[in-house]
């Protein structure tokens, strides 16, 4: 029997999960915007972001618009690539098919 | 690890994949009632020009209504996500405008301007415009548009003076303010679906 492949377990988190689907398809994206999107919490937000930053998934500015605070994240090609990487384990595992672009 | 999880858990995560990406690819922007204000500022700037016969009627009307379109922008897209089709849509408006304003403030100056060829120039750019965005969004309804003003762009160049001002006239109405009003519904419908079939996701 063929040995299973591993899934990254910073990616696996839901929240994270859904969060990196959303950077992979625009290329910044606004804490706002994806707390709307997701309709997570501030706190739970900014923990999981902080745990992709760290993993070097996404990268984050900060700068004032209009003299507002604006906090803007992209993902990373490191984020694609785990991203992609993800979704191959995912398909092996349950032999599906999804794109990722 | 991955002994642990079950098929559903794992097929869960494939729809979560799946419904995020399709969420951030779908369009953020809401844009029909810039078509709208543009089309009552083309009616503004003729009735100004015709009845108050002022010179400055059109550059005025286009200014402030260019001035208008900006500020509102700015402020609706400061939290919106930036994507390559939202630059791209933004780009070709942002250029014809550009394009239009110097041309005809051209012509303006020049004394060249007179109402075939502006109807003409004003249509053909427009029809451009909106053939490009109606064949990159795959919008049906935007290909329409751009096919009443394309052809009365071409009528402009063969009717009478009173038929070139009707023709405009009509393609503004049906362009610029029916299309408008219809994309208005169209977000507004899109926002409500989503706010019905969207829940939180957790860590």
């Amino acid at each position: 029997m063929p040995e299973l492949p591993e899934l990254n377990p910073v990616i696996h988190g839901k929240l994270r999960l859904a969060l990196l689907s959303l950077l992979v398809s625009v290329e910044e994206a606004e804490f706002t915007w994806l707390r709307a999107k997701t309709g997570s919490t501030d706190g739970n937000l900014g923990a999981q972001l902080q745990k992709l930053e760290e993993a070097g998934y996404v990268t984050v500015e900060k700068r004032f618009v209009q003299r507002k605070p604006q906090t803007l994240y992209r993902m990373t090609e490191a984020g694609r690539a785990a991203l992609t990487e993800y979704v191959r384990a995912l398909r092996q595992l349950l032999g599906g098919a999804i794109e990722v672009s | 690890m991955t002994g642990n999880f079950e098929g559903n858990e794992l097929k869960d995560r494939l729809n979560l994949i799946e419904s995020m990406i399709a969420e951030g690819r779908r369009t953020t922007e809401s844009w029909g009632w810039t078509f709208v204000l543009w089309g009552v500022a083309y009616y503004v700037a003729i009735a100004w020009s015709a009845w108050g016969n002022s010179m400055v009627a059109w550059p005025v009307t286009m200014t402030a209504a260019g001035v208008l379109t900006g500020a509102v922008a700015s402020r609706m897209t400061s939290s919106k996500p930036e994507t390559t089709i939202g630059r791209a849509m933004g780009s070709i408006w942002i250029a014809l405008g550009a394009s239009i304003f110097v041309l005809m403030m051209s012509l303006a100056i020049s004394g060249r301007l007179d109402t075939h060829v502006s109807v003409a120039v004003i249509g053909a750019m427009l029809g451009m415009a909106n053939l490009t965005s109606s064949l990159i969004l795959k919008w049906t309804m935007q290909f329409g548009c751009a096919v009443v003003w394309l052809a009365t762009a071409v009528a402009a160049c063969f009717v009478s003076d009173r038929q070139c001002a009707i023709l405009f006239l009509a393609a503004i109405f049906v362009c610029q303010i029916v299309f408008g009003i219809y994309a208005m519904i169209s977000e507004s419908r899109r926002r409500d679906l989503q706010k019905g079939s969207k829940g939180a996701v957790h860590a």
